[in-house]
């Protein structure tokens, strides 16, 4: 990879106080290699016009749903802030409604406060642990070390998600079941091509994140449409939808 | 036409603005690119693979296009904007009643808000569904997650600013989660409201966050997340070698 | 004076005791831009912490306390606050939720106050009865003043504070 250093004897270093006269040129080899450094006869395009093209097209789309979205809907204004009256129900933007239907479960300080906190510390530190940076499906490791830990592991956190809330914490529970059934499917089924060894290639970060994606979306499709008067749990076909 | 063409490109004034001939060539093709302020963040060649849309769906670049169209579309609403009370709220009624077009610039901010949240979401589930998140790029992983934060703190201080019951109620709910905090969780509803209430002490806050601190670090951290990605070699693709490895 | 940074030259030149010198001013400089950083962010913080609020007057009055029988629950909508008239006597419980602070409703069918934002359930006693709401309602202070019923709403008082008319 490292192009062969020069003979130091062929090559010696001058200082001069004349710039012009020996000019000095720097030239900084970084010890990891780039993924640009890696050279490859893959095939490149002139950024202009291919991408600057493709940019535009995507950006002049986007302006033109957006526009057509605000010429048809209009944005709600309700009617002015009264502090004396709570509307019922009172949600939040749609980005929290996942948020505050986690509120529904647990106190405050664990779901407002150290539960996302843990999630953003999380999200953090991801690429900071050494752990499977190179991705190595689940199905590489030992099956049954591996199905031992899963259950495991499921079986603690259905528990703490079932007894600890106010309620017990489906939106949490079930994606995690979820996930870990789809594992063992992975690695149990011996069938090879399709979508089963496709999850089988799937590493340990992707079914966390998997996890983590699958209740966020889970708490927050609860919260947008199955929460009504009092964050009673409504049909949203059958009693409408309380946005 | 061409005459036309060549009688306002190929003189001093439009030459010393633009440095290059029509990129009919690949040399005016690269300095396009490398003369442009606007452009210069690109490199002047790009792998095929890495522009093809399914790779990324553009979901970086369609954030800051929603960005752009929020900076144009918010500027022109704090023209008629007054963060007091009850005036902001009037104001909004003026902006649906009054105000040319008023309507449809609140919609279009509002909208392209809503859209800017969900397509920041997207664009770093697909960051990480891709692996771009690994070394060297970790960094830049943080800093998406930091912007992802400031984007949704920029939709919720401007969630307030209408001043209707939807505001307020929804503001009242976020706040009281900062007082969950231990220990210093009352201080900070106390600094971030300005007093013990949502008044107009929090509307004036908000006001200030959402339209110059708030955008202000967002311009930074989409220059410096950006010019990281450059520094890492355009974005991320898999080895070509091994096709195996990824999709 | 070479013009050109000369790699080979020691960063630290001279006699170790002028090292020693060096090392002190750049200690002295770094410590007295920490001093003025921490002092800016305090100052910056005082600045954002208002000194004087234009906010609602927390005390009130309400009126004789005969006008009140027992059993009547009052919900004063604009001071935040129910007072609840019993047998025993008066108090006054806080109507903002302890959840989120939204403001709660008296459900005078079920004699219950109800919280509409995230569905705690309290009794006419302020204890939580269902939901997420972490603490009862707190109660306020009531006193007899001249006569009159008053409510003072910035003040906290014990759980089961009462206050007794003879």
């Amino acid at each position: 990879m490292t192009p062969p250093l020069p003979d130091p004897q062929q090559f010696t270093p001058v200082a001069g106080s004349d710039a012009r006269a020996t000019p000095v040129r720097l030239l900084v080899v970084q010890g990891e290699a780039r993924p640009a450094v890696d050279a490859s006869d893959e095939p490149m395009v002139m950024t202009f016009p291919h991408l600057v093209l493709r940019e535009a097209i995507a950006f002049v789309a986007l302006s033109i749903v957006l526009i057509t979205i605000s010429l048809i809907f209009n944005a709600p204004l309700e009617e002015i802030a009264n502090p004396s009256r709570t509307p019922n129900p009172a949600k939040a933007p749609w980005y929290f409604l996942g948020l505050q239907e986690l509120l529904h479960y647990y106190p405050p300080l664990i779901s407002g406060v150290v539960l996302p906190g843990i999630l953003m510390v999380a999200l953090i530190v991801i690429p900071y642990f050494d752990i499977n940076l190179e991705r190595a499906p689940l199905a590489k490791s030992d099956r049954r070390r591996t199905l031992t830990f899963l259950w495991t592991a499921a079986v603690v956190l259905t528990a703490i998600f079932y007894f600890t809330g106010a309620q017990p914490v489906w939106p949490l529970i079930g994606p995690l079941l979820l996930v870990a059934v789809a594992i063992t499917v992975a690695l149990l089924l011996r069938s090879s091509g399709g979508v089963v060894s496709w999850l089988r290639s799937r590493s340990a970060p992707f079914w966390i994140f998997a996890w983590f994606l699958l209740s966020a979306v889970a708490l927050t499709v609860i919260g947008i449409f199955f929460r009504g008067p009092g964050w009673s749990f409504v049909i949203p076909w059958r009693d409408g939808i309380y946005y | 036409m061409a005459a036309l063409a060549k009688w306002l490109t190929d003189n001093r004034v439009y030459r010393s603005i633009i440095r290059h001939g029509f990129p009919d060539s690949n040399r005016n093709r690269s300095l396009v690119i490398f003369t442009n302020f606007f452009l210069h963040i690109h490199p002047v060649k790009a792998r095929l693979r890495a522009i093809r849309f399914t790779r990324t769906f553009f979901l970086g670049g369609l954030s800051a296009a929603c960005f752009f169209l929020l900076v144009a579309t918010g500027v022109l609403l704090m023209f008629y904007y007054r963060p007091a009370v009850p005036h902001a709220y009037n104001d909004m009624k003026d902006l649906g009643f009054v105000v040319s077009s008023g309507v449809f610039l609140r919609n279009l901010h509002r909208w392209s808000a809503h859209t800017m949240v969900a397509l920041v979401f997207l664009h770093m589930v697909v960051t990480f569904f891709r692996g771009a998140y690994r070394p060297p790029r970790e960094f830049n992983w943080v800093l998406g997650v930091f912007l992802f934060v400031a984007t949704i703190l920029l939709s919720y201080t401007g969630y307030l600013l209408p001043w209707d019951q939807l505001a307020y109620w929804a503001v009242t709910v976020g706040t009281n989660m900062a007082q969950a905090v231990p220990v210093m969780g009352e201080k900070m509803r106390f600094l971030l409201l300005g007093g013990h209430g949502i008044n107009e002490n929090a509307l004036v806050r908000f006001y200030v966050l959402h339209c110059v601190v708030l955008p202000l670090a967002m311009v930074l951290g989409i220059s410096i997340h950006v010019w990281r990605v450059r520094k890492d070699g355009g974005i991320y693709l898999p080895p070509p070698a091994n096709k195996g490895d990824e999709r | 004076m070479p013009l050109l940074d000369d790699l080979s030259m020691p960063a630290t030149e001279g006699a170790p005791d002028d090292l020693g010198r060096r090392r002190f001013l750049a200690l002295l400089g770094s410590g007295a831009l920490g001093v003025a950083a921490l002092g800016t962010g305090i100052t910056g913080l005082r600045f954002l912490e208002p000194q004087v609020l234009f906010e609602e007057e927390t005390r009130f009055g309400l009126g004789r306390p005969e006008e009140f029988p027992p059993g009547t629950v009052l919900t004063l909508p604009k001071h935040k606050v129910y007072v609840v008239s019993t047998k025993e006597g008066f108090f006054a419980l806080s109507s903002v939720c302890t959840h989120l602070g939204c403001m709660t409703r008296y459900d005078k069918e079920h004699a219950q106050i109800a919280c509409p934002c995230h569905g705690s359930r309290f009794n006419l006693e302020g204890k939580v009865t269902a939901g997420p709401a972490p603490h009862p309602l707190p109660r306020v202070e009531i006193v007899l003043d001249r006569g009159l019923l008053v409510v003072d709403t910035a003040h906290r008082v014990a759980p089961d504070a009462l206050l007794k008319v003879a």
